[in-house]
């Protein structure tokens, strides 16, 4: 083909190339879409997993909980504490003589601190007074 | 050492007469020169401004000049204090250079003897029988029996001087499509091309912002990365967080069974399940602590005022 050729047909060929300068962006814009609606799911999956296990992990595996746990130790006379262990990650505390108020009182610190409450058992000992004992791990 | 030529570089010219010698090969692209047998020729004073101004009024301009069955191609441009107008019909001479032996293809530009105005004070030997020369400032072709046998002839080279202002020999004339159909559909298809590139670029900074805030994620915990770890720490924390919600949400609804006419006597949670006893003062509160019980779920038990619920974790 040579430079006469290319001259006369100069129209059709800008045509041809404008045209396909189109059709190669709207193959662009449609593999954009494609792309985003593969991976757009896919990721935000991904983000979703790591911040709910980061969300878990707090929540779960708080590193402040040892020192929290403490405060079982002191919220009662000593007293009425009959036993206070902290092993490890773990901890079973035992109250004897709770009045209705202590008993609300540990139990809503209880339910407000990030441990797995292994088991609790609150049982009226005589006329308003309670023995409460439980074990935590976190 | 080769030189730089920052300069177009000029077709060869060819002077358009009606007898003119055929051509017998073309090998390069040339531009032409008609003589006035192929256009007609107006000179006006005209109050416009820019030639596309003149041009819209081109065809009035030549109302009386030309046959009206033919369709006219118009050229102008200004020429001291005046405009020169061209009418052609690019068929007829479209016709002519083929039957010369020129391609139509091969022809570049388009200028019109008139624009030799200033080389043909004296006039050039056009062949046997005319010649091309200058009377009253328009370029006129005169038979060569009228000219006094005494004159001088000119030799023009016209290869040796640049003419401006040529018209492009139609590449939309001998195209299948027309300039003005190409421009007006290669701008569409630009504007489409750009409008979808733009839409692409879009689409693809849609996913930018979550693609960082994952690059992120996994910069700070590279572990996270296989889904099978992912899915692993899920599976351990994600019944850990469900049961102690459930058993948290438990104490606080038997909490609330209980008033001053009723009194806890025992609350127990293990790993499977959490229990209480309540004791009453009547029955129409137990009645009411197991009705609050089947709402919330719990099982209940207990015929006189004792009531005992529970609830599987």
């Amino acid at each position: 083909m040579n430079i006469m050729t290319l001259q006369r047909y100069k129209n059709e060929i800008i045509l041809f190339l404008t045209a396909l300068f189109a059709i190669s962006a709207y193959y662009y814009k449609f593999s954009a879409n494609n792309y985003v609606d593969e991976n757009k799911a896919f990721i935000q999956k991904q983000i979703s997993e790591i911040v709910e296990i980061e969300s878990y992990k707090k929540q779960w595996k708080s590193k402040g909980i040892a020192n929290k746990v403490k405060l079982f130790k002191t919220i009662v006379p000593a007293s009425k504490i009959k036993l206070f262990s902290k092993k490890s990650s773990k901890v079973t505390v035992s109250y004897i003589n709770l009045t209705t108020n202590e008993l609300n009182k540990i139990t809503n610190k209880l339910l407000s601190m990030p441990v797995q409450i292994i088991k609790l058992q609150i049982k009226e000992s005589s006329k308003n007074k309670f023995t409460m004992e439980f074990t935590c791990k976190w | 050492m080769p030189t730089l030529n920052l300069t177009a570089k000029s077709n060869n010219k060819l002077l358009i007469h009606k007898h003119m010698k055929p051509i017998i090969s073309l090998d390069n692209s040339i531009d032409i020169i008609l003589t006035p047998q192929f256009y007609t020729f107006i000179r006006e004073e005209l109050d416009v401004k820019f030639s596309y101004q003149a041009k819209q009024i081109a065809t009035s301009l030549f109302d009386d000049y030309l046959e009206n069955n033919h369709e006219y191609q118009y050229h102008v441009y200004k020429c001291d204090n005046f405009w020169c107008f061209f009418a052609y019909n690019i068929k007829v001479i479209e016709l002519f250079l083929e039957s010369v032996g020129i391609e139509k293809h091969r022809v570049s530009k388009i200028y019109f003897a008139q624009q030799l105005i200033d080389k043909l004070e004296n006039p050039i030997l056009l062949d046997d029988n005319s010649v091309l020369q200058s009377i009253d400032n328009v370029v006129t072709l005169v038979p060569l029996q009228i000219i006094d046998t005494n004159v001088e002839y000119n030799s023009l080279d016209i290869n040796s001087f640049k003419l401006k202002g040529g018209v492009t020999m139609g590449s939309s004339l001998n195209s299948y499509v027309s300039l003005k159909e190409t421009i007006l559909l290669s701008s569409i298809f630009c504007i489409l091309g750009g409008i979808s590139i733009f839409e692409g670029n879009r689409i693809k900074r849609s996913i930018a912002n979550d693609n960082a805030k994952l690059t992120e994620l996994l910069d700070e915990n590279p572990r996270y990365t296989s889904s099978l770890a992912r899915e692993s720490i899920l599976t351990k924390y994600a019944p850990i967080d469900k049961k102690e919600r459930a058993k948290r949400q438990a104490i606080k609804d038997i909490s609330k069974f209980l008033s001053n006419k009723s009194q806890l006597k025992t609350l127990s949670i293990d790993k499977n399940s959490i229990q209480a006893k309540i004791t009453t003062e009547n029955r129409s509160i137990s009645k009411q602590i197991k009705e609050h019980s089947r709402n919330k779920k719990f099982k209940f038990s207990g015929a006189s005022l004792d009531v005992k619920v529970e609830k599987k974790l």
